[in-house]
């Protein structure tokens, strides 16, 4: 490295940021859903797909911007997430560990299938997108797409940990995740926590798809290169926790981007995996998991 | 001895003596690999199971020990001209060793915990068996197709030969797992399993067993994937270590059964006809639909029966037995 | 209730089964000549694959005459000495897994008795395939994989009609070393940034090899992971190494994703130098519109090329009509190994493998017969097409020109690749 100056280390720096909020979010509808009713969704991937189809259909058919659609977007991927609990996952509640796993391993090639199916195996973009281009600040060169991407992902983030402890709603949902039989004892109707976090679980991913959708390829697989770093996250954060994973996107950000930076790109993901490994078994319930 | 015990040993032999003679009433070649690509895959079912059926600790990572196997034979052979069957043991020692390297830490981990960990040690060794130069990398390792024959384990000819590898693999897995169960091991393991405090206050050395079912599921594990790199002949970390393949070996004992001895067979023989029959009927299409139905099969069997088949036959049994006033048979003790 | 479920799920996994076996033992008429024909239908690559599938049915097609074509493209003889029998394709999907790929290429030889098959795109599943081909004593023509080793493992069936690895990067400094003398600059300082799979390892090698050679120096030497969700790490090392020369080896999504980097990042060496595949993909302009330009790639073929070869516009037109898709150097490589294989064939006027493998030895069509800008079509002894030659193309206004060899260039080059924030 002939020319590593201080810019060229905050860039990097910045750049893992802003890819580690997009990690976060996806993973928030992750351990929200985890945290909830212990059921690791391998079909998380495919929610991000399904959101960034959904932006890309709003945007070629009817001119409309992903950032315009993207409430229209949230919405749509609740209802799926909703209809994928009430379809599959209330049937498979008390059925072992592994056989959830299995469940939603099935759906995870099965909407990848379902999505090659109806809209082709191409690679797509959205066609003008609002935000293009880049601005620079201080000498960094951020993304338009990426930056508005990332705050998104802050707001969204923010939001749903507002949320979890200061409605009365969401205290239920965390209230059915700390204790499910407590709760139901509270009169928390556990059956409709359940649809609500996969419900919201699924809108999360669908933002994150939306988001992302203005500056990454969309393809039916996309999710296949998400849900493994998406994974990293929860455990890094702690299963359940809102909070850990939004910190701990950032973390495995930063470790990805500067790693990948110092040691070699080649073993970025290594580097990821084996912070992921560490934590696993000196600090098992991650950063701010529940003991 | 019941009727339904002697039915079932009656079938079993039955079984496995067309199984015996399977390649040589069937001469289609198709049909030949088919039943040696549910084989090899009954062979990876049995033995994941014995550490993650019979010793409870769920592992998403063992296509490391499967390529541990592969490239260990592989580097042996095309470097050192060693025989692919000592480097099929060769293999499997490594294999174990590292089993136990990685156990000894992780098997402090429970649950979802100790299956995330074993995902990220098998993600972490293709990244850097990726970039070995030494194993020749990303551009994999090919084996030369001359020299065919049983002291090089390559048929050129006919694949009946890897019909008859394949099936002794499995029916080891079978015989090291139908002992393990049997022996005082497989008690301590059923202990460690249903419930691992009471274990531990009766003063069983959970670590220890554990230890050797993972040493056990890891040594049969990369004979198989020594099996697979002499039938294909080329290995890269791609096909040998990649992700999908643990979550796929995981895949055949949960779908036949977990914890049974025969499930993971019932197992392989579903996951791999599915597989191949979506794909060979509609795969050429390029429209996505054998992925629909194999994810939707899948969707459907962990739904409607989540104990995986051999834990609905168990239930078909219970129930007959019951009209029949028979013997009651705890749940979890295989067909 | 749940039980009836659960019995109508065992009986409809039955039920598949027994079709699929009957499927299997299905009559098949006579006349026809079957090819098997494995790619990548489902899975990451999924998209190129059905891209592949496309041309080598318009080939297929024009060989039967279902379409009628001018001209003396070589497919378009048909088959006479076969009294005009029709070839039909037999497409097998091997989801980017060599043992898939493998499981496929015997199925097609033994279940639908294939007298030849094509494939596989993907270098490692070619790979696996090829020796299936070599078991059985059945032909294997190989369009569009580039690693070397395919053809120096002795094989007697197997036919490769592009060219290698070795040429195209041995191409690479020929033509750095030519743009040299043209425009009177420097360009020794190189950076590599190749994906981790046989192909980017297999290029890496060999591109340090011929560096050292050739008296070039690698400043920066990368293999990055495939499908990465992000590549700042890798581009920042490429900005601080500052080479004055990227060569790049992707597939299409990490094209796309590393341009767009490209892009935010301001990242803008004076050459960047492309390894085909995700480069010459249709997908890859169509996703980054003029983003996409200026950029150099390795091909075999291009579009711009009719005006020398007016086969090139007459099956590109068709190949839009039917597909709604130009040709690209994947599809045109695919379509012209299909045609090689009806051309043997035809001349061998059997289906015997040994008679096809004979006639495919014997292959000396002539340069003006086929869509690629080689110097023709005939095999050495290993299998491998000793008429095959490379091109460098270039992106220009959202259009790939030809600008070497410089004789049959169409454009002249663009140097230095443009700033970011000038276009």
């Amino acid at each position: 490295m002939t020319h590593l100056t201080m810019t060229m280390l905050a860039q990097t720096i910045v750049s893992g940021l802003m890819i580690g909020l997009i990690y976060a979010l996806i993973a928030v509808g992750l351990t929200l859903i985890f945290g909830v009713m212990d059921i690791v969704n391998f079909a998380h991937g495919e929610f991000l797909m399904l959101g960034m189809y959904a932006s890309f259909w709003g945007a070629s058919l009817f001119f409309l911007d992903p950032l315009f659609t993207l409430p229209l977007t949230a919405l749509m991927l609740f209802a799926v997430g909703v209809l994928v609990y009430r379809l599959v996952i209330r049937r498979i509640l008390a059925a072992p560990m592994l056989s959830q796993i299995f469940a939603t391993f099935g759906m995870m090639i099965l909407l990848r299938g379902l999505a090659q199916f109806l809209w082709k195996p191409d690679h797509r973009t959205v066609p003008h997108a609002l935000v293009e281009g880049k601005i620079t600040l201080f000498g960094l060169q951020l993304g338009t797409p990426q930056l508005t991407a990332s705050l998104g992902a802050v707001l969204v983030t923010g939001g749903l940990w507002w949320f979890l402890n200061r409605t009365r709603l969401g205290t239920a949902l965390e209230a059915t995740s700390i204790d499910r039989e407590a709760a139901t004892l509270m009169g928390i109707n556990s059956e409709r926590m359940f649809a609500l976090a996969w419900g919201i679980g699924a809108a999360c991913a669908g933002i994150a798809g939306a988001l992302l959708s203005t500056y990454f390829p969309i393809f039916p697989e996309v999710g296949a290169d998400f849900i493994l770093v998406a994974f990293v996250v929860v455990v890094l954060g702690g299963f359940g926790s809102v909070a850990g994973a939004f910190w701990a996107g950032i973390i495995v950000g930063e470790v990805e981007v500067l790693g990948g930076f110092f040691v070699g790109p080649a073993y970025k993901n290594a580097l990821v995996l084996s912070l992921f490994l560490l934590v696993l078994l000196f600090r098992p319930r991650g950063l701010m998991g529940k003991a | 001895m019941d009727r339904l015990t002697l039915v079932k040993r009656i079938l079993g032999l039955a079984v496995l003596i067309v199984a015996l003679g399977f390649p040589l009433i069937v001469t289609q070649p198709t049909m030949v690999n088919f039943a040696i690509l549910i084989l090899m895959a009954a062979q990876l079912g049995v033995a994941w199971n014995i550490l993650g059926g019979y010793a409870g600790q769920v592992s998403l990572g063992h296509a490391v020990f499967y390529g541990i196997g592969a490239y260990t034979s592989s580097v042996l052979a095309a470097k050192f001209g060693l025989s692919p069957w000592l480097g099929m043991l060769a293999g499997g020692a490594i294999a174990s060793g590292f089993a136990l390297l990685i156990g000894w830490p992780c098997f402090r981990l429970k649950g979802h915990y100790f299956a995330m960990a074993t995902l990220a040690i098998a993600a972490i060794v293709e990244v850097l068996v990726t970039n070995w130069d030494y194993v020749e990398g990303a551009i994999g390792i090919y084996l030369p197709m001359t020299n065919s024959g049983w002291a090089g384990m390559v048929f050129t000819r006919s694949k009946t030969p890897y019909f008859y590898i394949a099936l002794g693999l499995l029916l080891l897995s079978l015989l090291v797992s139908r002992i393990l169960q049997k022996s005082y091991i497989g008690y301590y393991f059923r202990a460690i399993k249903e419930d691992p405090d009471a274990a531990r206050s009766l003063g069983i050395n959970l670590a220890r067993y554990k230890l050797v079912a993972i040493a056990a599921s890891a040594f049969l594990t990369a004979m198989g994937g020594t099996l697979y790199a002499q039938k294909e002949l080329f290995i890269d970390p791609g096909s040998v270590l990649a992700g999908s393949l643990s979550i796929k070996i995981a895949l055949i004992a949960i779908l036949g059964g977990v914890g049974t001895l025969f499930g993971p067979v019932v197992g392989a023989l579903v996951l791999i006809a599915i597989e191949e029959f979506t794909r060979q009927i509609f795969g050429s299409t390029g429209m996505g639909t054998d992925m629909i139905i194999y994810g939707g099969i899948i969707v459907i069997i962990a739904m409607f029966s989540p104990g995986g088949i051999a834990g609905l036959l168990g239930e078909w049994e219970r129930a007959w037995r019951a009209r029949r006033k028979l013997v009651y048979t705890p749940p979890g003790d295989g067909i | 209730m749940k039980r009836l479920f659960r019995g109508l799920g065992l009986g409809a996994l039955g039920c598949l089964l027994l079709a699929s076996a009957g499927l299997m033992g299905a009559a098949r008429a006579e006349d026809e000549i079957r090819i098997g024909a494995i790619y990548p239908l489902t899975g990451a690559a999924a998209g190129t694959g059905v891209e592949l599938k496309a041309a080598a049915e318009l080939a297929a097609a024009i060989v039967n005459k279902e379409i009628p074509l001018p001209g003396n493209l070589a497919a378009g003889a048909g088959m006479p000495n076969l009294k005009g029998a029709k070839i039909k394709l037999i497409f097998g999907d091997h989801q980017g897994n060599p043992q898939v790929g493998a499981t496929e290429a015997e199925r097609l030889i033994t279940q639908e008795h294939v007298v030849a098959l094509i494939g596989c795109y993907f270098s490692n599943v070619t790979a696996t395939a090829s020796q299936v081909a070599e078991r059985y004593g059945v032909p294997f023509l190989n369009a569009s994989s580039s690693s070397t080793p395919l053809t120096e493992r002795g094989f007697k069936w197997f036919f490769r009609t592009s060219p290698h690895d070795d040429l195209f990067v041995a191409n690479f400094y020929d033509f750095l070393k030519a743009v040299e003398q043209k425009k009177g600059v420097q360009l020794r300082k190189l950076a590599l940034f190749n994906e981790n799979t046989l192909w980017g390892g297999e290029t890496t090698k060999i591109e340090v090899k011929l560096a050292e050679e050739q008296g070039f120096t690698v400043a920066e030497k990368i293999l990055y992971p495939a499908k990465s969700t992000q590549m700042t790490s890798e581009v920042q090392r490429l900005k601080a190494a500052d080479p004055q020369v990227l060569m790049q080896s992707s597939y299409l999504g990490d094209a796309i994703l590393s341009m767009k980097t490209y892009k935010e990042l301001g990242f803008a060496p004076p050459m960047v130098l492309a390894n085909d595949a995700g480069f010459s993909d249709s997908e890859y302009l169509k996703t980054l519109g003029k983003d996409g330009n200026f950029v150099l790639s390795r091909e075999v073929w291009a579009l711009d090329l009719a005006d020398r070869n007016p086969l090139i516009k007459q099956v590109n037109d068709l190949m839009k009509g039917r597909n709604g898709v130009n040709l690209n150097g994947n599809s045109a490589r695919v379509f012209t190994g299909v045609a090689v294989l009806a051309d043997a064939i035809n001349r061998a006027g059997s289906t015997q493998p040994e008679a096809i493998r004979k006639a495919l030895q014997e292959t000396n069509i002539p340069a003006d017969q086929i869509i690629m800008p080689w110097k023709g079509i005939k095999f050495d002894e290993k299998g491998q097409n000793s008429l095959g030659t490379g091109i460098i193309v270039q992106v220009q206004n959202e259009q790939y020109r030809t600008v070497w060899p410089f004789d049959i260039a169409t454009a002249d080059i663009v140097y230095p690749f443009p700033k970011w924030e000038g276009r």
